[in-house]
């Protein structure tokens, strides 16, 4: 669901770990208390938009397009440097990109 | 086993589309080919990379959601749906999610008449695009998987079901007849075995009458149709007994996995509450935008679908089994109509395609379009039974000959000398040449044995190859005898 912007511009304060957590980027409980007033003040900078008028505005299905479709043609096209790529790989074995045993999805 | 309560079932379906090439990058993708061999920086999830969307892709999920009688998003868009999973390489899938490309529609499905028949008209909520993720393989000892990104981005369409089954069977058909829609639209080949149609089901139970849903639970791992059916009948007990014991809290909400070998649903992972996919609109993809005269254009090229097919079939005077079986696959469907086209006779028509075509079909394990015979001849074939021409007998020989080396009915008639004797004069001729022929069971009918008529008669058919009339000669013997 849309949360239109109509309503109060308070926002809650960020749950930085929980943030951190959903980012799967590890971080101290220092770093938490010194993060969240930071990324507080970003997303007050943002609030700026909130002294748009947008009484006779449509709400847009996303941001404006500059061009249309950038559609391709269904023609194939083999990549020609799977070596580079697969090179990138830390563990790149017997044709597989081995990865670590994950059960549970996030 | 219901009683006083009735089951609610719910079908997630992934349809991967027959494309020959990935949603959002130009590889190719071939079920088989050796890992990691079709992949490239946009697929791989590479920094920097950025999606361009197949425009088949779009064409597909037009013609799905037109074909599922869904309303249409003229305008639609992508979103991230982001979480982290080995298979996953960007981190995020991309779909579509609070605007899918169609919703809203139904799909009417025919019960099989071993299943008591019946007709269906199940909701469709909606039908949206997105990117498959690469196949992860558990190592079966040691602490690893193995990654195979070639699947990672072909395109996927999720329909999502109303919860309007209420048993397996239903649940089974619904599926059956998505299979059937996306290979008569020819967009993709809906095969379950092959991953390119899979099916996700949630089923709940709740007293009869009562109105809000009961603990819903999901189940995965469906490889055919008919564990569709026997994993959600198990479900359905499993949930009514729980609850006939008073133990209805033991239904929390999970994933459950359908054991084929056991036949029944074991517990996967309790769900831990919503997971937070952080859904943001795709910001490396510009809206998808459909004009009237697109949709029109693509209504206009729907091929006749299953469900208007086997209405016109009906109206053709077939009975349900045979209507089931004709407008099950397009092809066998495609030749049924060529015939009947050509003014052969509905009833016969059907009556060889599902007798003695489909079951050398099965011997030779070919498909309807794999034979020589072509709907033409087999029009001809019915005329020239029905005229007296040839013998039914003769008919199913010369099928045969049709259908494995090809040719024509009549060629067949001509070279063969198949022509059936009707001509009184001739038969009665080769009665008398047999009674002669036979003077010892002639004398045995005589003195009573009267089931020699069937030996002379046997006699007679062997003599003219089974080019005798059998009504006609059974006749003249008949008088010949008294």
């Amino acid at each position: 669901s849309r949360r239109f912007a109509a309503k109060s511009s308070v926002l809650d304060p960020p749950d930085v770990s929980r943030l951190a957590e959903t980012a799967r980027i590890s971080i101290s409980p220092e770093e938490v208390e010194e993060f969240a007033p930071k990324i507080r003040q970003v997303v007050d900078w943002f609030g700026q938009l909130q002294a748009a008028d947008l009484q006779s505005i449509k709400p847009a299905l996303r941001a404006a397009d500059a061009e249309g479709d950038n559609l391709r043609d269904d023609e194939p096209q083999v990549f020609d440097n799977r070596d580079a790529m697969l090179s990138e790989v830390p563990t790149y074995e017997d044709s597989y990109i081995k990865v670590p045993k994950v059960l549970n999805k996030e | 086993v219901l009683g006083n309560y009735e089951a609610v079932i719910g079908i997630e379906t992934h349809v991967q589309l027959s494309t020959s090439t990935k949603a959002f990058c130009s590889c190719p993708y071939n079920y088989g080919a050796q890992p990691n061999t079709s992949i490239c920086p946009v697929c791989m999830g590479m920094p920097g990379a950025l999606p361009i969307l197949n425009s088949k892709v779009i064409e597909y999920a037009v013609k799905v959601g037109l074909a599922l009688n869904c309303k249409l998003s003229l305008s639609s868009k992508f979103d991230r749906k982001q979480y982290f999973y080995p298979d996953l390489p960007k981190g995020y899938q991309i779909s579509q999610f609070d605007v899918p490309i169609a919703s809203g529609g139904f799909l009417d499905v025919d019960l099989p008449v071993e299943f008591g028949g019946g007709h269906r008209k199940f909701g469709i909520t909606r039908v949206h695009m997105e990117e498959d993720a690469g196949k992860l393989i558990h190592a079966a000892s040691g602490n690893f998987s193995q990654v195979d990104l070639n699947r990672a981005g072909v395109p996927l369409l999720e329909i999502v079901s109303e919860p309007d089954m209420r048993t397996g069977i239903e649940a089974a058909e619904y599926a059956a007849e998505l299979q059937r829609v996306v290979r008569y639209l020819g967009v993709s080949n809906g095969n379950m075995q092959e991953g390119s149609l899979r099916c996700d089901v949630n089923v709940s139970v709740r007293p009869l009458g009562q109105l809000e849903f009961g603990t819903k639970v999901e189940i995965k791992n469906l490889n055919s149709f008919s564990s569709v059916s026997r994993a959600i009948d198990f479900e359905i007990s499993r949930q009514v007994l729980l609850h006939s014991q008073g133990e209805a809290d033991q239904i929390v909400q999970e994933t459950r996995l359908w054991e084929e070998g056991a036949q029944k649903t074991v517990t996967m992972r309790k769900k831990e509450g919503l997971a937070d996919y952080r859904y943001f609109p795709e910001p490396d993809l510009p809206a998808v935008t459909l004009s009237d005269e697109y949709v029109g254009r693509i209504r206009d090229s729907l091929p006749e679908l299953p469900e208007t097919k086997r209405r016109r079939y009906e109206s053709l005077g077939l009975g349900m089994q045979d209507v089931l079986f004709l407008a099950n696959d397009m092809n066998v469907a495609a030749f049924f109509d060529e015939t009947i086209a050509t003014g052969a006779d509905v009833k016969s028509a059907a009556n060889w395609m599902m007798g003695d075509i489909a079951a050398y079909l099965k011997n030779e394990k070919l498909s309807i379009n794999g034979i020589k015979l072509v709907p033409r001849e087999l029009a001809s074939l019915i005329a020239a039974i029905k005229t007296g021409t040839i013998s039914g007998k003769i008919g199913k020989e010369i099928l045969l000959e049709l259908m494995s080396k090809g040719g024509t009915v009549e060629g067949m008639i001509e070279e063969n000398d198949l022509v059936q004797i009707v001509d009184p004069v001739e038969i009665e001729k080769i009665v008398n040449r047999v009674l002669k022929e036979n003077p010892k069971q002639l004398e045995q009918y005589r003195s009573g044995k009267t089931r020699l008529q069937g030996y002379f008669a046997g006699q007679a058919m062997k003599e003219t190859r089974g080019k005798a009339n059998p009504e006609l000669l059974n006749k003249i013997l008949l008088q010949r005898l008294t």
